[in-house]
């Protein structure tokens, strides 16, 4: 009895102690947890991100090349750390970077309120949409969304991506089919079991360029816009501030434009992958 | 293994047989027309090879890409994932079948809970709950960032890329806590199938129950523990793929970023499955050689 009285008194010692923190130190503190802290103490920043032609994807020696590639070295090398890449699967990559096992995601990641209430965004450095892909020999005549949106239309998606969500928006009577990757979603396509797949720009007409007698773009343009963003663990403004000024500073250079000319408006990069 | 003694038998071919045998041939020839004809697909097997192997412009030796970094990824994490199987296994085993009641209830309970667990969920939940508070308690990440360079290269041999260790080390614990389940129930029944008699004979020459255990029981046992043993080795090697999904690069992993990068789906498939036939046949080929051996040393 006399001995958990006293571990009482101890733990509240301790509570009261910790409390009495002054401002400042809360600055400091706050400062020091910082993820571009971190980063600069390790040497290196950790990039969350996965497999997406042309944002991030595997040259022929092994190597990470593409758009999202490029954004995260530079964001590095300005930061004085050595980028670090942690390949993930997209399905669990929000979970990965709630839970530390890297520091940022720099992905072509959707900006949306339900991930918004998990993880922090910066603004946006890039607009991207989703487009359409369909199967000429199940969608033939088909030329706009209502086309699609009937109850014995199949169209394939990949896990956890936004497309799923802009399916379920503008076709809520076709039904969804959701795989893994993109190149799933694709031969689903191709062995026509889908009328249609649904992916960010401009995987879709990468697609029907490749497949001419088989796939084609049954709508002009994107159909939704998206703005994408660095994602970050919640409650770090310190770093915030930063990426936010970084894709300012990157911007106003033409940089990022340049880049995602580069990377989406030709295909001089082809020859590196395969 | 059975088939040895009638090996120099002729064999018979009976009239089931030449009904059998052109029904399967016809079904492989009708898949593969179909394979060629129905599914919409363009074949590049010409693309796999620079996966395997590729040449270094810069030091001028071949290396290993992808999909060969993969394999020798699975290699390690199975190594690993068997040996602390088998350890935490072997004592669990033994808790299996101690007089102990409280030994009893820990080792019934990890096999329960384990066997009865799907492995995916088992590794999700790991992955993300435990194994983010455990990591950074043990601050590996500090001590590999600051180890010298040779150091770095034994950690590189043995346990992949150093900045992947973190991650490889809690797919190595939940692969071994997984398997080592099974290996406790072989443990378990393995000791079990020693006739209750050797026991007796044992307390009567007033062995204690560890001596009776070392001297007696457990090398009996392990005559009979190894061959399923050695099954699960293999199993360990086929389940390793599983750890995929937590995002280890290991043959799996790799295979599925190199089609999502180049969409050679079949291609990239098929070779990946031969990379484990070839890794778990060649490891069936060796038991089956110990277990002949094991038999003939035992008469």
């Amino acid at each position: 009895m006399k001995n958990s009285l006293l571990i009482i008194i101890l733990l509240a010692a301790v509570l009261f102690s910790s409390s009495q923190a002054s401002g400042k130190d809360l600055q400091q503190q706050l400062t020091d947890e910082s993820m571009i802290e971190k980063a600069i103490r390790r040497g290196r920043l950790k990039i969350g991100m996965s497999t997406f032609v042309p944002w991030a994807m595997k040259d022929k020696n092994g190597k990470l090349t593409g758009f999202e590639i490029d954004v995260a070295k530079r964001l590095a090398a300005d930061i004085g750390v050595k980028a670090e890449f942690v390949p993930t699967q997209w399905s669990g990559i929000i979970p990965a970077l709630i839970t530390g096992k890297f520091d940022i995601i720099i992905g072509g990641m959707g900006i949306t309120p339900k991930r918004n209430l998990k993880v922090n965004f910066t603004n946006p450095y890039d607009y991207t949409g989703m487009s359409l892909v369909a199967s000429k020999k199940l969608a033939e005549g088909f030329d706009s969304l209502d086309d699609f949106n009937k109850p014995d239309i199949i169209i394939a998606v990949r896990m956890g991506a936004t497309s799923a969500a802009a399916v379920k928006k503008y076709m809520p009577k076709a039904k969804l089919r959701q795989f893994d990757d993109e190149s799933q979603a694709v031969q689903e396509l191709l062995n026509g079991r889908a009328h249609a797949m649904v992916s960010s720009a401009p995987l879709p007409a990468f697609q029907a360029l490749k497949y001419p007698d088989r796939l084609f773009l049954p709508l002009k343009e994107n159909f939704t816009k998206e703005p994408i963003a660095f994602a970050i663990r919640k409650g770090d403004f310190d770093s915030c501030n930063f990426l936010n000024n970084w894709i300012s500073v990157a911007t106003s250079e033409g940089w990022i434009q340049e880049r995602k000319h580069y990377w989406f408006e030709t295909d001089d990069w082809q020859n590196r992958i395969k | 293994m059975t088939g040895r003694t009638g090996l120099n038998k002729k064999i018979k071919i009976t009239p089931v047989d030449y009904v059998i045998i052109p029904l399967i041939i016809a079904g492989i020839l009708y898949t593969v027309y179909r394979v060629k004809t129905g599914m919409h697909y363009n074949w590049d097997w010409s693309a796999i090879p620079q996966y395997l192997f590729r040449y270094d412009s810069e030091t001028e030796k071949w290396l290993p890409n992808l999909l060969m970094e993969g394999l020798f990824n699975t290699i390690r994490l199975s190594i690993w994932g068997i040996l602390f199987a088998t350890a935490l296994g072997f004592i669990m085993g033994l808790f299996r079948v101690s007089k102990s009641l409280f030994k009893r209830l820990i080792s019934g309970t990890y096999v329960e809970l384990l066997r009865n667990t799907p492995p995916l969920v088992v590794i999700f939940i790991f992955y993300f709950f435990f194994s983010s508070q455990l990591i950074p308690v043990l601050s590996i990440e500090d001590y590999i960032s600051s180890a010298g360079e040779s150091t770095r290269h034994i950690l590189a041999f043995m346990f992949g890329k150093p900045s992947m260790i973190p991650a490889f080390i809690s797919a190595v614990i939940t692969l071994a806590i997984f398997e080592g389940a099974y290996i406790t129930e072989i443990v378990r029944s393995g000791i079990e199938s020693i006739e209750k008699g050797q026991w007796e004979a044992g307390q009567s020459l007033g062995l204690g129950r560890f001596q009776q255990l070392r001297y007696i029981i457990l090398p009996q046992a392990t005559g009979r523990i190894i061959p399923p043993l050695a099954g699960q080795f293999i199993s360990t090697i086929k389940d390793s793929a599983i750890v995929s999904v937590i995002s280890i690069q290991e043959l799996t992993f790799q295979g599925r970023e190199l089609m999502s990068s180049t969409y050679l789906t079949y291609e990239i498939w098929i070779t990946v499955a031969l990379m484990y036939l070839i890794l778990s046949a060649s490891l069936s080929f060796l038991t089956g050689r110990l277990d002949n051996y094991m038999r003939k040393n035992s008469g």
